[in-house]
C-alpha cells in the first residue's frame, strides 16, 4: 500500500528546477546553494552549543579537595588563565578579520574612493556584460528584413555582430576602438547589476528583448546609394529632412570595412593612411572652404536684416570694398552670365552666383548681423582670425536621447570671423564663402539650407533616433521669408541662367522643384606622392628660437578645387536638405550637382519625397534580405 | 550537545547530505553555462565524506574513543566545505585548462546569448540570424548537449586530490593512536632537540635545492614540519618553564633563555630561506602563544609582547606607502634604512595589503623591475607608444595602472572584487566569476567561497574555526601536564593562526601571504598535515577523558 502511494506521487514535481520555478534558470543553482548556507548554518549551531558546553570551566577532580589558596597558584590554574585569555583574543581576532569582509561587501562601494575609480579592472563586469548581446539597429523602414545592425550565425555556429552596410555606414556605426559611433553609444544600457542569490530567487520577470532594438532614421537603400555615388572620389555627402530634422543619410568617402578595423594591427593602419584618411568623417569632421554655397548664408542673413529688396551694382573693375583693397571679381573676372554688368537684385544675383553683390550685402549688413545669423545656426563666430582653429566639438545640436549620442555624432562646429581686427575687404569675402568663412563641415552647410527648407523657416535640430520628437533649434526666418527664399533658390535649377539648370534637367522632367546653389572653392591642400602615397615634403631655412637658421621639412601644398552643391526638394514642401561636397572636383555644377540630383531621383523612386512623388509604375520591388556579410 | 558519538554521527550525515545538495547546485550552474561537471569527481568527494562520517563508529569500537567529538566534527564540516569550493573550481574548463582559456570562456558565454535568443528573440528574428524559427520560450537544459567533463578514472581516483585526503585520514587515525600512548608521549618529550635537529636536516636541503621561494612542483614539502618544530619547542619549554619564573632583577638566568631562545629561532632559518613569510608569521604567533601560556612572570610577558610590536611596528613602518608616511612627520627618514633591508616581495606585499589600489610610482624599486618589462612589450606591440607617452602625461598614468593590474595586483585584486561581489548570500554556487582569481582553489580559496556563498558563508567558517579552536583550547585545559597542555595549545593555535592569516590576507586585514586554509584550501602536504594535526589533538582529548574516568574512578574506591 505505502510502496503504491510512492509509487503514485509525482516525484518530478520534486526535482529542484521545478521547486523554484525552472522558467528562470539561474533559480534552481541560487535555491539550492541559499537550502545549503542554512543547513550548514544549522550544522554550525548544533556545533556551536558543544562549544558553549566546551566554554564552561570545569573543575578536574583532584582539584575539588584542594583549599582556594593552593588552587590559585597552580601551574594549572595560571596557565588555563592564560589560555582562556587567548581564546577570547582568538575570537575577537576571528570577528576583526571578519570585520573587513563586511567592509568590502557592504561599504567598499560607498566610501572607497580608490576602489570606486579601479571599479572598471574588475573583469566580472566584462564578462557579465559579453554574455548580454546588444539590441538590432532596424533603419527607418522598421522591418527587421532591412536591420542595419543584427546578430548572424556564422559556419562555426558562433554568434556574430553584423552590419548591413559595413562599408556605407562605417562612420556612422563607428568601430569598437578609438571614439564611439552609433553602435557604441545608441542602445539602452541594460544595467544588469549582479544579482545575489536571494535575489535571483525573488526576481519577478526578465527584462524584454523588443526595448533594446533601435530604430534610426537612416533609409538603407538610401545610404547603400550614395556610396555608389562617391565611389572613387573623395568627399561627403549629408541627407537631411528639414521638417523633422530627421537623419536620412550621411556617406563620407573614402571609408573602410567595420569588419576589417577590428585588429589593432588594420585599425593602426586605417590610423596612419594620411593620404586617404578613411577613418575621418568628412560629413562632420573635415573643415572645406564652401564658396558660392555660402550665398545661402548670406541671402538669409540679408532677409533677417530686411534687405532682400536692395540691389547692387556690378561692375566691370569689381567691387572695392576700401580705398586702396584689391577688388573683389565674379568667377570669371568679369561680370556673371547672364545678366553682365548691370544693377542685379537678389534673385537674379543669386541665380547667377554674383560674387559682386554678396560681398558688397555682407559689407551692407556689417558684423553684428552676421555674428546673429552665425549663431542661429550653431557657427561659431569668433573675434579673432586665430581662434577660428581653436573651436571644439558641436554636439547640442543634435536632438538625442543620451549624451553619448550626441557626443558621438558630434560635428566639428564651423567657424566665421566677425571681430574688429579684419577688414572690411574680409567681410566682403566672407559674403561670398571665402577668406574666413571657410571653416565650413558639410553637415554645416546642410543645416543651413534645411533652416530654409523648413515651413516654417526653423532650424531642426537634427536627430538619429527615429522615435524621438522633432525639435527646434532657432528660429531663423519667418514662413514667408523662408518661402521666398526657397523660390529664389529655385532659380539656381530653373532660371535660364541658372548654374544648374542643365544638370536638373530629369529632375524637372520628373515633376520635381527642386532649389540649391552651386559652390566651387579652392584650399591648400598637402600634396602626395602619386606611386608611394608619401606627404611630398620640401626642406626650407627657417629661423629658430635662438635666430639661427635650421632646415625643416615642410609639406608641399597644392591649390585643391572642391565642388560644392547644397540643395533642398521638393520645393513645396521640402522634405530633402543636401549637402555634396567632392574634393577635386572642379565645378560645382560639373560633379557636386549632379550627385544631389541623382539622389533627389533615388529619394523619389523611395518615396521620401511625398506619396504625389513617386513614381507611376514602380519597379517590382526588390526583396530586402540583410546582405549576408559578416563582421568580426 | 552531549558528546555523544551518536549524535555527531547525525551530524556528519547531515554533512554528506548537505554536500550533495551543493554539488547538484554547482553541477545546474555549469550546465547553464553549457558544461558538464564531473560526476566521477562528485561521487569521490562524496564518498570521501561518507567515509569520514562512518570513521567515529569505528573509533569508538575499536579504539574505545573517549575524547572530544567537536574537534573531528568541526573539522570535516570545514573539510566539506573546501570541497564543495574546490568542485566548483575544478569543474570549470576556463579554470583548469592552462592554454585554451580564451576558447573555453568564449564557449561560456557562446551559451549565455544562445540561451538568451532562445528565450527573447521573436521567431523572425531567429530565422533572420540563420536559426531554426521558433517562438520566444524557455530553455530545456535536458534538451541541450553540454562539453562534457574530460576527466576519465584515473585522472579522478589517482590524482593528488584523492590520495592526499586519505593519507591525511590514515595519518590522522596513526596520531590518534599512537600518541594516546604515555611511552610515545615520554619519548617525543625527552628528544624535542633532536626531532628538531633532524627536521631541520631535510628542510636545508629543500631550501638549498629549491631557488628561493619556487615551492616545489606546487607543493610545500616543509608543512608537515611545523609539527616536530612544535614538540621541540614544547618539550623545552615543558622542562624550562620553572626555572624561568626565577628571576634575578626580573631577568631569568642565562643557561635557561639561551637554549629556549635557539630553539624558538631555528625554524625561521629555513623559512626565511624559502621566503615563506606567511609560515614565519604564523610560528612567530603560535611561539608566543606557547610562552605566553608556559611562563607567568609579568614582566617577561611584557618584555616578549613588547618585542613582537617592535618587529611589527619595523616591518610596518618600512613598507608603509609613501604617501602615508609623508603625512606623519620624521617617519620618512625612520624608514629609509628599514627600507633598504627589506626585501622587495615584503616590501610589494605590504603595499599591496595597505594600497593595493593605488599603484606605485614606476620608479619604486621593487616595481620598477616589472614595469619596464611590461612597459617594453606594450612598446613591441605599438612602436608609437613612446610619443605618445610624451605628448600625454596621463596616458603613463594609465600605463602603469594597467601594469600594476596585469602584473602584480592581479590576484589580490580580483579576489577584492570576488568578495565584494559576494553581497550578503553570495551569488549562489555555480554562478559566480571565481574562475577569474587565478590559483583560487588553494590561497585564495575563501576570495572564492565568499563570491559564491557570501557573507553568510564567511561567518559560517569563522564560527566553525572558532568551535574548533576553543574545543583544541579546552584540550589544552583539561590536560594534566605541561607537555601535553602546550603541544595542544600549539596545535589549536596552528590551525587558528593558519585561517586567520590566511583569511586576513584575503580580506586585507593582513598582508597576503601564501599560506592555505586548514582543511579548506586545495593541498598536499598542507592537508595532510592538517588531518595529523587534528588527530593528535583528539589524540590529547582522549588521553584526559581517561585520566578523568581514571580520577573519578579512584575517587570512587576511595
Amino acid at each position: 500500500m505505502f510502496l503504491f502511494f510512492l509509487l503514485q506521487f509525482d516525484w518530478q514535481k520534486f526535482r529542484p528546477e521545478n521547486l523554484f520555478g525552472g522558467q528562470i534558470l539561474e533559480r534552481t543553482p541560487a535555491g539550492l546553494s541559499i537550502i545549503y548556507l542554512i543547513g550548514i548554518a544549522v550544522l554550525v549551531g548544533f556545533l556551536f552549543i558543544s562549544f558553549l558546553d566546551n566554554f564552561k570551566r570545569s573543575k578536574l577532580n583532584f582539584e575539588n579537595n584542594l583549599p582556594n589558596e593552593v588552587r590559585k597558584k597552580l601551574t594549572q590554574t595560571l596557565a588555563n588563565r592564560s589560555l582562556r585569555l587567548w581564546q577570547i583574543v582568538f575570537i575577537l581576532l576571528a570577528f576583526t578579520v571578519f570585520g573587513f569582509q563586511v567592509y568590502w561587501t557592504y561599504y567598499a562601494d560607498d566610501s572607497n574612493e580608490q576602489f570606486q575609480a579601479l571599479n572598471y579592472k574588475d573583469l566580472r563586469n566584462r564578462r557579465a556584460s559579453a554574455a548580454s548581446l546588444r539590441g538590432w539597429m532596424l533603419d527607418r523602414s522598421g522591418n527587421l528584413g532591412s536591420s542595419l545592425a543584427y546578430y548572424r550565425v556564422d559556419q562555426k555556429g558562433d554568434i556574430q555582430r553584423t552590419f548591413a552596410l559595413e562599408k556605407e555606414m562605417a562612420h556612422l556605426l563607428g568601430t569598437e576602438r578609438g571614439t564611439p559611433g552609433l553602435e557604441r553609444s545608441i542602445y539602452k544600457k541594460q544595467v544588469e547589476p549582479m544579482p545575489e542569490a536571494w535575489e535571483i530567487l525573488t526576481r519577478i520577470k526578465k527584462p524584454e528583448d523588443e526595448q533594446k532594438d533601435v530604430k534610426v532614421t537612416i533609409d538603407r537603400d538610401l545610404q547603400a546609394y550614395l556610396a555608389k555615388l562617391l565611389e572613387g572620389k573623395k568627399g561627403a555627402v549629408v541627407v537631411i529632412n528639414p521638417q523633422t530634422g530627421d537623419l536620412l543619410a550621411m556617406y563620407s568617402n573614402p571609408s573602410f570595412n567595420l569588419s576589417q578595423s577590428q585588429k589593432l594591427e588594420d585599425y593602426l593602419k586605417l590610423q596612419g593612411d594620411g593620404r586617404n584618411k578613411p577613418l575621418l568623417n568628412r560629413a562632420t569632421r573635415e573643415y572645406y572652404v564652401p564658396g558660392s554655397t555660402f550665398k545661402t548664408f548670406t541671402m538669409i542673413s540679408a532677409f533677417r536684416a530686411g534687405k532682400q529688396n536692395q540691389t547692387f551694382n556690378s561692375t566691370g573693375e569689381g567691387f572695392i570694398p576700401f580705398r586702396g583693397s584689391r577688388s573683389i571679381l565674379d568667377a570669371n573676372g568679369g561680370c556673371e552670365p547672364p545678366y553682365g554688368c548691370t544693377t542685379l537684385n537678389i534673385a537674379q544675383a543669386f541665380e547667377a552666383s554674383s560674387n559682386q553683390y554678396f560681398s558688397q550685402m555682407a559689407v551692407d549688413l556689417g558684423r553684428e548681423r552676421i555674428r546673429e545669423t552665425a549663431a542661429l545656426f550653431g557657427i561659431a563666430a569668433v573675434e579673432n582670425p586665430e581662434d577660428i582653429y581653436n573651436t571644439k566639438f558641436l554636439s547640442d545640436i543634435w536632438n538625442a536621447g543620451n549624451p553619448q549620442i550626441k557626443n558621438a555624432l558630434a560635428i566639428e562646429q564651423s567657424a566665421i570671423v566677425t571681430g574688429k581686427d579684419i577688414s572690411a575687404y574680409d567681410i566682403a569675402l566672407e559674403g561670398m564663402g571665402q577668406g574666413y568663412a571657410g571653416q565650413m563641415t558639410p553637415f554645416q552647410m546642410a543645416l543651413i539650407v534645411s533652416a530654409a527648407g523648413n515651413m516654417e523657416g526653423k532650424l531642426m535640430k537634427p536627430k538619429i533616433e527615429y522615435d524621438l520628437k522633432p525639435e527646434i533649434y532657432s528660429q531663423v526666418l519667418t514662413p514667408q521669408q523662408a518661402a521666398d527664399v526657397r523660390q529664389i533658390m529655385s532659380l539656381v535649377t530653373e532660371g535660364s541662367g541658372g548654374t544648374a539648370t542643365r544638370v536638373f534637367g530629369n529632375v524637372r522632367a520628373a515633376g520635381i522643384r527642386s532649389g540649391g546653389k552651386t559652390g566651387t572653392a579652392e584650399k591648400l591642400a598637402p600634396l602626395y606622392d602619386e606611386k608611394t602615397g608619401k606627404l611630398k615634403t620640401t626642406k626650407r631655412k627657417v629661423k629658430d628660437d635662438k635666430g639661427n637658421f635650421v632646415e625643416k621639412l615642410f609639406p608641399q601644398m597644392y591649390e585643391r578645387t572642391d565642388s560644392w552643391y547644397v540643395a533642398i526638394a521638393p520645393l513645396e514642401k521640402p522634405t530633402l536638405a543636401i549637402a555634396v561636397v567632392v574634393e577635386g572636383g572642379g565645378y560645382g555644377a560639373a560633379i557636386a550637382a549632379p550627385i544631389a540630383a541623382n539622389v533627389i531621383m533615388k529619394a523619389r523612386e523611395l518615396g521620401l519625397l511625398g506619396e504625389q512623388y513617386k513614381p507611376k509604375a514602380p519597379a517590382a520591388p526588390a526583396p530586402k534580405q540583410p546582405a549576408k556579410r559578416r563582421s568580426r | 550537545m552531549k558528546n555523544r558519538t551518536s549524535s555527531h554521527f547525525f551530524i556528519l550525515v547531515l554533512i554528506v547530505a548537505l554536500t550533495t545538495i551543493a554539488h547538484y547546485s554547482i553541477h545546474y550552474g555549469a550546465l547553464i553555462r553549457g558544461y558538464e561537471t564531473s560526476w566521477l569527481t562528485a561521487g569521490r568527494n562524496i564518498s570521501l565524506l561518507g567515509l569520514l562520517a562512518v570513521l567515529p563508529v569505528f573509533l569508538k569500537r575499536f579504539t574505545r574513543f573517549q575524547g572530544n567529538w567537536t574537534l573531528y566534527t568541526s573539522a570535516v564540516l570545514l573539510f566539506s566545505i573546501g570541497l564543495t569550493v574546490q568542485y566548483r573550481l575544478f569543474s570549470d574548463p576556463e579554470y583548469t585548462s592552462r592554454k585554451d582559456k580564451a576558447e573555453a570562456r568564449q564557449e561560456k558565454i557562446k551559451t549565455l546569448q544562445q540561451h538568451y535568443i532562445q528565450e527573447n528573440y521573436s521567431a523572425k528574428k531567429k530565422q533572420m540570424m540563420g536559426l531554426p524559427a521558433t517562438p520566444p520560450s524557455p530553455v530545456d537544459l535536458s534538451k541541450e548537449t553540454p562539453r562534457p567533463s574530460n576527466e576519465d578514472y584515473s585522472d579522478v581516483l589517482f590524482s593528488g586530490k584523492t590520495i592526499n585526503p586519505l593519507l591525511g585520514i590514515i595519518g590522522m587515525i596513526f596520531a590518534l593512536i599512537l600518541l594516546q600512548r604515555d611511552k610515545v608521549l615520554e619519548l617525543l618529550q625527552k628528544n624535542g632537540f633532536l626531532i628538531v635537529i633532524l627536521t631541520l636536516i631535510p628542510l636545508f636541503i629543500a631550501a638549498v635545492t629549491s631557488r628561493a621561494g619556487k615551492s616545489i612542483g606546487n607543493m610545500t614539502p616543509w608543512e608537515p614540519s611545523k609539527i616536530p618544530f612544535l614538540i621541540g619547542f614544547a618539550a623545552i619549554l615543558a622542562a624550562l618553564y620553572r626555572n624561568l619564573a626565577r628571576t634575578y632583577w626580573g631577568i631569568p638566568r642565562a643557561k635557561d633563555v639561551v637554549p629556549l631562545v635557539f630553539m624558538a629561532v631555528l625554524p625561521f632559518f629555513p623559512f626565511f630561506v624559502l621566503k615563506d613569510f606567511g609560515q614565519m608569521m604564523v610560528f612567530s604567533a603560535v611561539y608566543a602563544t606557547l610562552y605566553l601560556v608556559a611562563v607567568r612572570r609579568f614582566s617577561q610577558r611584557f618584555v616578549l609582547i613588547g618585542s613582537v610590536f617592535l618587529l611589527i611596528g619595523i616591518l610596518v613602518v618600512g613598507a608603509l606607502p609613501e604617501k602615508t608616511q609623508e603625512n606623519i612627520p620624521l617617519l620618512p627618514t625612520l624608514a629609509k634604512p628599514v627600507k633598504t633591508v627589506l626585501p622587495n616581495r615584503i616590501q610589494q606585499r605590504f603595499h599591496l595589503w595597505l594600497d593595493g589600489f593605488n599603484p606605485p610610482n614606476p620608479e619604486t624599486s621593487w616595481w620598477k623591475e616589472d614595469y619596464d618589462d611590461y612597459y617594453k612589450k606594450l612598446v613591441e606591440k605599438d612602436p608609437n607608444l613612446p610619443q605618445l607617452l610624451e605628448e600625454d602625461p596621463n596616458l603613463q598614468k594609465t600605463v602603469n595602472v594597467d601594469a600594476w593590474f596585469d602584473i602584480l595586483a592581479f590576484q589580490p585584486a580580483q579576489a577584492t572584487f570576488g568578495v565584494a561581489s559576494g553581497g550578503t548570500t553570495g551569488r549562489g554556487l555555480g554562478l559566480g566569476y571565481p574562475e577569474l582569481i587565478p590559483v583560487a582553489d588553494s590561497d585564495y580559496i575563501f576570495a572564492a567561497l565568499a563570491e559564491e556563498l557570501g557573507l553568510f558563508g564567511g561567518l559560517l567558517i569563522t564560527f566553525a574555526l572558532i568551535v574548533f579552536v576553543s574545543a583544541g583550547i579546552r584540550t589544552a585545559m583539561d590536560s594534566r601536564d605541561m607537555f601535553s597542555k602546550l603541544c595542544a595549545v600549539g596545535l589549536a593555535a596552528f590551525i587558528g593562526f593558519q585561517a586567520l592569516v590566511n583569511i586576513g590576507g584575503i580580506t586585507r586585514a593582513l598582508p597576503m601571504t601564501g599560506i592555505t586554509l586548514p582543511f579548506v584550501s586545495h593541498g598536499g602536504f598542507s592537508l595532510i598535515t592538517s588531518f595529523v594535526m587534528l588527530g593528535m589533538l583528539m589524540a590529547f582529548s582522549h588521553r584526559n577523558a581517561i585520566d578523568g574516568l581514571r580520577e573519578q574512578l579512584a575517587e570512587k574506591i576511595q
